[in-house]
């Protein structure tokens, strides 16, 4: 009896506790939003996020666009062979880019690096009362610490989204043209006829949601750390995976409201 | 490394997407950043199936445009259409949604219309639309073909499978071999007379050539100038003079064109077009009875016969000659005049007045011909006839197997209360095209002693100039 009524209590408890982390990273975002309006923005701390989401994530998510690119030309080929419609690769590899794998794959490397750093720095800061000191000091640590990063996200995703959309299509080029023999002028006319600018477009706004979420749950999680060294690992390793899995739930819907 | 800051590193960055960026939106998009140039033209279809907002419009292949709008009006598709600035599309432009390939996407195609017409403003219709032949429709329609393809090939085995087709076709080839055979037979018995024609022909062509050279020689003098056609091919006035023809010819029309003149009205006129197509229809007419009638003589038929019987028992001949005319495939008339060895009896009857008694005389005479009138129709393989049967009356009946090819024929006639009937039967085979073979047993029930078994032989033909000749005579129907 006593099993039971623990199991519900623990499952209720699990519930409730989703529920209130869901809450708190809402009010995090509110509070965000309200410090960004506030002036006066500290740009360079913006721009020091910017270059470490953005600028150094570009290596990781050229190498990882380009094979995917890769990859998907010679899937796709032989698939198309079937029909003899090998000329589709192109637009094939450059739809599926520009619309899901792109973002997708950018967000999920940039939570992967940067997401997970910000839970750890953040994380770091609250264990050894850094943050605390910051309210001490009157400046408040949103303002200071989650609003740069926040908008380093959300700005610089659909950027690395450009490069890896570009980066995907050049490997589906150098796979399906000079390998496997793809006709360039019929790869590149398919591109240009079934890719749409809406396809680039709801791509990247889908990049940008994504770099709000991963920067928003990245630093909700290091800001709410405890428990010393620990506790900074048990917050990074959640962040990437919460990040992660709303990533990949919320594509789902952004693409069911978008196409 | 380290003298670049931050902030040049993000700047550069950004830059180098948004060029990509840039890039990328060039290559796929619509003008560039989608933004709307052009002015919109209507077009009105009955089914615009698989065209999509977007879709490419094409004159020639090129891309002038896109489709703007799909909406439904009066039950049929209504498309706007952006037409690029630098596109003029005159009044008389065709539309016409085709797809790329079988599967591939559709779009609009512009077939240009006249040079010096008009040219449609924004916000204009294009009237002449017209429809591809799309995939259903193609494959409905090699559906009916495949059943078409069926039924030749299952009347073809129906014709050539089994062991009569077989048989057939090894009388086919048989037969072909029997050709070649006295086809090489005949060529070798003419072997000399061939020769002497080939080397007739090698004469007569060494006569042409010399009459080509005489050509030749007379075509050179023309070209020189020499004579009187020489002189009319080079002389300069002699152009003019066609070239002023021709001018004058060309005024002509053109006044006609115009309508002036009274060839001019005429061609101009509506009532003349109204008039030349009532004309036309009540030739149409004509040509419908022309028809009826050539159809009717192709119905029509008639045929000559002459047939001859030895009797055995008499050692006499008989013959008949017969006109078979049939108007209709059913329906068919016998006129005919027959010899018989026993001529023609008469019959005179005498009284002698002082004894009140009635003798009665019979005389044959020999060269009397006989008369054969019939009326006929056919039931399929059966025939019935009624009429006269060699000058008496009679009815007869006649069975046709194996295509026509054998006749079975039973006939009465010569009904008199002094004597039997005359009952004949025999069958008719068809030996070789109009030769027919026959045998048969002539009045069997004879109480004159004039039954006798016979075999005959008769030719029969269809004759066309009788044909055409009687088709005309109007027949009771």
């Amino acid at each position: 009896m006593n099993k039971i009524a623990a199991t519900v209590d623990n499952f209720g408890r699990a519930i409730l506790e989703n529920i209130e982390e869901m809450g708190r990273i809402l009010l995090l975002f509110l509070s965000v939003l309200m410090w960004m309006v506030r002036p006066p923005l500290k740009l360079r701390l913006i721009f020091k996020q910017m270059e470490f989401v953005g600028v150094k994530s570009i290596f990781v998510v050229v190498l990882t666009g380009t094979f995917t690119g890769m990859v998907m030309a010679l899937q796709g080929y032989y698939g198309f062979k079937m029909f003899n419609a090998e000329s589709l690769v192109g637009s094939t590899v450059a739809l599926g880019m520009t619309r899901e794998l792109g973002p997708v794959l950018t967000a999920l490397m940039v939570t992967a690096r940067a997401g997970s750093a910000m839970a750890a720095e953040l994380g770091t800061m609250r264990v050894t009362e850094q943050i605390d000191a910051l309210y001490v000091m009157a400046a408040n640590p949103v303002k200071h610490l989650i609003v740069p990063r926040v908008i380093a996200g959300v700005l610089m995703l659909p950027l690395l989204t450009v490069v890896s959309d570009f980066m995907g299509i050049l490997g589906g080029y150098f796979v399906g043209v000079p390998v496997l023999g793809i006709n360039s002028g019929a790869f590149i006319s398919n591109i240009t006829k079934l890719v749409d600018l809406g396809d680039i477009y709801h791509g990247l706004t889908k990049a940008a949601f994504f770099g709000l979420i991963l920067s928003l749950v990245g630093c909700h999680k290091g800001f709410i750390a405890t428990g010393g060294a620990e506790g900074v690992g048990r917050a990074t390793t959640e962040a990437v995976v919460l990040a992660s899995v709303s990533i990949l739930i919320s594509d789902y819907f952004l693409t069911a409201i978008m196409f | 490394m380290s003298s670049i800051s931050t902030e040049a590193k993000v700047g550069l960055f950004v830059l180098a997407a948004l060029i990509i960026l840039a890039y990328m939106s060039f290559r796929v998009g619509e003008y560039g950043f989608g933004l709307k140039k052009g002015y919109l033209v209507n077009v009105v279809f009955d089914n615009a199936t698989g065209l999509s907002k977007d879709a490419s419009v094409q004159i020639a292949g090129v891309e002038v445009g896109r489709v703007e709008e799909i909406s439904l009006k009066d039950g049929k598709a209504m498309i706007v259409l952006r037409i690029l600035p630098s596109v003029e599309l005159e009044k008389d432009v065709a539309a016409k949604i085709k797809s790329y390939g079988i599967l591939g996407d559709k779009y609009v195609d512009i077939v240009p219309g006249t040079k010096g017409e008009t040219y449609i403003a924004a916000g204009g219709n294009i009237t002449r639309t017209g429809q591809q032949a799309d995939i259903d429709k193609l494959l409905s329609e090699l559906g009916t073909i495949a059943g078409d393809v069926m039924k030749v090939t299952s009347s073809l085995k129906n014709t050539l499978g089994g062991e009569e087709g077989e048989a057939n076709l090894k009388a086919i080839i048989e037969n072909t071999r029997s050709i070649t055979e006295n086809l090489n037979r005949v060529v070798t018995q003419n072997d000399e007379k061939l020769n002497l024609m080939i080397t007739n022909l090698g004469e007569a062509s060494a006569e042409m050539r010399r009459t080509f050279a005489t050509l030749n020689s007379i075509v050179e003098k023309i070209d020189s100038g020499e004579g009187t056609i020489g002189q009319l091919v080079e002389n300069k006035d002699a152009f003019d003079n066609l070239n002023q023809t021709l001018a004058s010819l060309k005024s002509i029309t053109e006044k006609i064109n115009r309508g002036e003149g009274s060839i001019g009205k005429l061609v101009n006129d509506e009532d003349t077009v109204d008039n030349l197509n009532a004309s036309l229809k009540s030739l149409g007419k004509s040509m419908d009875g022309i028809q009826r009638y050539v159809s009717k003589s192709e119905q029509f038929k008639t045929f000559l016969g002459y047939r001859g019987e030895y009797l055995f028992d008499g050692g006499d001949g008989k013959g008949y000659f017969d006109l078979t005319i049939r108007p209709r495939e059913d329906t068919f008339y016998v006129l005919g005049l027959v010899t018989d060895p026993k001529g023609r009896l008469t019959m005179t009857d005498s009284t002698d007045m002082s004894t009140g008694v009635t003798t009665r005389t019979e005389t044959w005479d020999k060269d009397g011909l006989l008369f054969t009138a019939q009326i006929g129709k056919r039931f399929k393989d059966i025939a019935l006839r009624g009429g006269v049967f060699e000058s008496t009356g009679g009815v007869g009946i006649d069975y046709f197997a194996f295509n026509d090819n054998l006749q079975f024929t039973f006939e009465a006639f010569d009904f008199d209360s002094d004597r039997n009937a005359h009952l004949k039967t025999y069958a008719e085979y068809r030996l070789l095209k109009h030769i027919y073979l026959s045998a048969g047993w002539d009045d069997f029930i004879s109480n004159q002693g004039g039954d006798s078994p016979f075999i005959g032989f008769s030719i029969k033909f269809e004759d066309e100039d009788l044909k055409y000749l009687l088709g005309s005579v109007p027949i009771p129907k």
